[in-house]
C-alpha cells in the first residue's frame, strides 16, 4: 500500500502543473471574488422630509449598528443633486415608521440594503408594538430575544461572514476539480497498462485502491488547509477557534469528493469522457450547493431538493457553522455524517462499477 | 508444471476463447501464434490471473491459480503488449518501484534493478524519463521490469509489436539466453512467424479462439509433407485464371497474393503442367513460377485459409 502512496507522490512532483494550478486558482478567485472587497462598506445617504434632526439621528444609530453600511445624513437637494450627477445610486427616505429609495440607477445592493433597513425596521416596530400592549409591565426583551440565538464568533463580522462563505465555497469547488483531475490517473493507468501490471503483482486489490486514494485524499486535504492558512495571513481571515472540527468537516467532505470520483470513474467509459465530465460534474455541484452563491436566495423548490443531493452543500453547510458560528464537531454532526454516508455509498457503486468495465 | 485446461472466455456477444487446451514444461519456449483477434491476449490474460474464464482451469504444479491466483503471482512474468509505465518517471524510479511491489528492497533492490538494466542494454539512459525514450528501449525497459523478481515462467504478449530490426534482434537473443542460460519457462505470443521460429520449442496456433494445431515446428511442417506450395507470379492477375485453378482436382487452396496466386496443393507430377495450361486457356501471362518448401505460415495459411497479418 505505502509503495504505490508513495509512488503517486512522486508522479505528482514531476508533473505537478495541475495541482499548482487548481491551487492557484483557488487562492485567485477568493483573493478577487472576497479578497479584493477587502472591509469597506456600503455608505447610503439618508435624508428625511417628515422626521425631525433628532429623530432621524436616533434612526441611523439603529441603522449603523451593522458593519456592512454606513447610513450618511444629507439633505434632500443635495441628495437629489448627486443621484442626477450620478456620484450615487440610490438614497434612502426615512419617514415616521417607514421608508423609501430614491433610485437613481438600478443597483445590486438596493436589495440587500433593502433587507437590512426591513428587519431594522421591523424589529424597531414590533418591540413598540409589545411596549403598547403591556404598559404596566417591564419585559426583559433582550433575554427573549437572546435565547436559542446563535451568535457570531467574536472575531467574525458580518461582512466577514460573506467573505468566508466565498473563501470556503471556492476552495470547496476547486478541490473537486484537483481531485477528480489526480484520480484521472487511475482510468490512464487502466489504459497504459500498469494498473494491470500491480493486479497481477503479489499486492491485493484492496492495497492498490487504499494506496492510490489515500493519496488523493491527502492531496484534497492538503490543498484545503494551505489554502485556509494562506486566506487567514493573507487576507486576514478569521476562522475562529474549533479548528480541529474544521479538520474533521475537510476531512469528511475530502472523502466524499474522492468517492464521487471513484463514482464518476466508474460511469464513463474512456478518459476523454472523464475529461469532459468532471467540469460539469463541479461546476454543476457547485452551483447547485451554494458554493457560488447562499443557498438563502434559492427559492426555486425543485434546486432547493437537488442542493440535498451534493456533498459540497453539506460541507458548506459544516465549515460555515464552525467558522462563523463556533459549532463544535457535535453540532455539525449531521452533515459530517451525510458526507460521510454519501462517501460511503459512492465509494461502493464507484469500485464496484470500475471492477465492470473491465 | 502450467496447463490449461478448456479454458473458454465469453464476452457479452463474441466467444473471445473457445475451449483452449496448452501446457507448459518447466524450461520450455513455447510460442502462442495466431492472427489479430485469435485470443492470444485473452488466453494469457486469463493465464496470469488477470481476466475470470467464463469457463475452465488453468493449474500450476497441479494447483488451480484461478482459485489461489496468490500461487502464481509471485512467480509470474508478464509482459504486457503495450508499454505498461509511467512515462514521467525515469527506467530507474519505474523498476525501483515495480521491484518493491514484488518485495524487493534496500541493497537487493538495487543490485538486481542494476543487474536487468544491463541486461537489456539501457544502464547508461537509466536516468531518463521513460517518455525521452525510443519505442525499442520502451520495449526493453518493459520486459525489464517483468524480470526483477526472477520469475520462473514469463509470459510475453506480443512484445516486439512497433519496433525498428535492431531492437527486435535485441529482444529476441535476450529472451533466448533467458530460457537456456536461465531455465526460464517461456510463453511467447506473436503473429510473426520468424520470431516463434526462432525462439520456441514448441508451437500453438490459434485463429478464431481456438487451438487448431500444436506441436514442434518440425511436426507442424509436416502438415505439409503430402503438399507443396507454388507461388505464381503474374503480367496481371485474373480472377478467371484463380477460379480454373481451384478446379484442378490437386489444388486444394488458391490464396491471393501480391505478385499473383500462391497455390497449396497434393503433391503431384502434372501440376505444373496444369498451372501452364491454365494459364495458356486463360490468355494469363506468367512471369515467375516459385516451388516453396512449406513454411510455419504456409502452415497456417493451409489451415485457416489466411495469412497471419491478414
Amino acid at each position: 500500500m505505502l509503495t504505490v502512496f508513495n509512488l503517486q507522490w512522486l508522479r505528482l512532483i514531476r508533473e505537478p502543473v495541475l495541482v499548482f494550478t487548481f491551487f492557484g486558482l483557488t487562492i485567485g478567485f477568493v483573493f478577487f471574488l472576497a479578497g479584493s472587497q477587502g472591509s469597506s462598506t456600503i455608505t447610503i445617504q439618508t435624508f428625511s422630509d417628515t422626521l425631525s434632526e433628532q429623530e432621524v439621528a436616533v434612526w441611523l444609530e439603529r441603522l449603523n449598528e451593522s458593519d456592512t453600511y454606513t447610513f450618511n445624513y444629507n439633505e434632500r437637494e443635495e441628495v437629489e443633486n448627486e443621484l442626477r450627477m450620478s456620484q450615487i445610486s440610490f438614497a434612502l427616505n426615512l419617514e415616521a415608521d417607514n421608508y423609501s429609495f430614491l433610485v437613481g440607477q438600478d443597483s445590486h445592493f438596493i436589495a440587500a440594503a433593502n433587507q437590512h433597513i426591513m428587519q431594522t425596521f421591523q424589529s424597531y416596530l414590533r418591540i413598540n408594538e409589545v411596549n403598547a400592549q403591556l404598559t404596566d409591565e417591564t419585559v426583559s426583551i433582550e433575554h427573549y430575544v437572546q435565547s436559542d440565538v446563535k451568535t457570531l464568533s467574536t472575531n467574525v463580522s458580518e461582512h466577514d461572514e460573506m467573505g468566508l462563505h466565498v473563501v470556503a465555497g471556492m476552495t470547496l469547488y476547486f478541490v473537486i476539480y484537483t481531485i477528480l483531475f489526480n484520480l484521472s490517473n487511475i482510468v490512464l493507468e487502466k489504459k497504459t497498462g500498469t494498473w494491470d501490471r500491480l493486479i497481477i503483482s503479489p499486492l491485493k486489490k484492496t492495497q492498490i485502491y487504499i494506496g492510490q486514494l489515500a493519496h488523493h485524499f491527502m492531496l484534497g486535504m492538503l490543498q484545503i488547509i494551505i489554502s485556509f492558512v494562506l486566506f487567514h495571513f493573507m487576507l486576514g481571515y478569521n476562522f475562529g477557534t474549533q479548528l480541529l472540527t474544521i479538520v474533521a468537516v475537510v476531512m469528511a467532505y475530502v472523502f466524499s469528493i474522492v468517492a464521487l470520483g471513484m463514482l464518476v470513474m466508474g460511469l464513463v467509459r474512456s478518459s476523454q469522457q472523464l475529461q469532459a465530465a468532471i467540469p460539469i460534474v463541479a461546476t454543476a455541484m457547485a452551483m447547485l450547493g451554494g458554493a457560488f452563491w447562499p443557498l438563502e436566495i434559492v427559492t426555486n423548490n425543485i434546486l432547493l431538493f437537488l442542493a440535498r443531493l451534493v456533498p459540497i452543500r453539506y460541507g458548506l453547510e459544516a465549515l460555515i457553522r464552525t467558522i462563523v458560528y463556533n459549532d463544535s464537531l457535535l453540532d455539525v454532526i449531521q452533515p459530517v455524517s451525510i458526507l460521510l454516508l454519501m462517501g460511503v455509498i459512492f465509494m461502493g457503486l464507484g469500485i464496484n462499477l470500475m471492477e465492470k468495465i473491465k | 508444471m502450467f496447463e490449461v485446461e478448456e479454458l473458454r472466455k465469453k464476452f457479452k456477444t463474441t466467444t473471445a476463447v473457445d475451449g483452449v487446451n496448452l501446457y507448459l514444461e518447466k524450461g520450455e519456449s513455447v510460442g502462442l501464434l495466431g492472427p489479430n483477434g485469435a485470443g492470444k491476449s485473452t488466453t494469457i490474460s486469463m493465464m496470469s490471473t488477470l481476466l475470470s474464464p467464463t469457463d475452465g482451469d488453468v493449474r500450476y504444479n497441479g494447483k488451480s491459480i484461478l482459485k489461489q491466483p496468490e500461487i502464481i503471482r509471485p512467480v509470474l512474468g508478464m509482459v504486457p503488449q503495450e508499454i505498461a509505465l509511467y512515462e514521467e518517471l525515469t527506467a530507474l524510479e519505474n523498476m525501483k518501484f515495480f521491484g518493491r511491489v514484488y518485495g524487493l528492497s534496500g541493497k537487493k533492490l538495487d543490485n538486481k534493478v542494476a543487474e536487468v538494466l544491463e541486461l537489456v542494454g539501457l544502464e547508461d539512459r537509466k536516468k531518463d524519463k521513460i517518455k525521452n525514450y525510443s519505442g525499442g528501449m520502451k520495449r526493453r525497459i518493459n520486459i525489464a521490469v517483468a524480470l526483477l523478481h526472477e520469475p520462473e515462467v514469463l509470459i510475453m504478449d506480443e512484445p516486439t509489436v512497433g519496433i525498428d530490426p535492431q531492437s527486435r534482434s535485441y529482444i529476441l537473443e535476450m529472451v533466448k539466453n533467458l530460457n537456456r542460460e536461465k531455465g526460464m519457462t517461456v510463453l511467447y505470443t506473436s503473429h510473426y512467424m520468424e520470431e516463434v521460429e526462432k525462439l520456441c520449442d514448441r508451437i500453438y496456433i490459434m485463429d478464431h479462439g481456438q487451438v487448431i494445431a500444436s506441436g514442434t515446428k518440425s511436426e507442424l511442417k509436416s502438415i505439409l509433407s503430402s503438399e507443396e506450395t507454388v507461388l505464381v507470379e503474374l503480367q496481371q492477375k485474373q480472377v478467371g485464371f484463380a477460379d480454373q485453378l481451384s478446379e484442378l482436382d490437386v489444388v486444394q487452396k488458391v490464396i491471393e497474393v501480391e505478385q499473383g496466386f500462391k497455390i497449396i496443393a497434393t503433391k503431384a507430377d502434372q501440376l505444373l503442367a496444369d498451372i501452364f495450361d491454365v494459364a495458356k486457356r486463360e490468355q494469363v501471362q506468367i512471369i515467375g513460377i516459385h516451388v516453396q518448401t512449406p513454411t510455419l505460415e504456409d502452415v497456417f495459411l493451409h489451415l485457416t485459409g489466411r495469412k497471419l497479418r491478414d
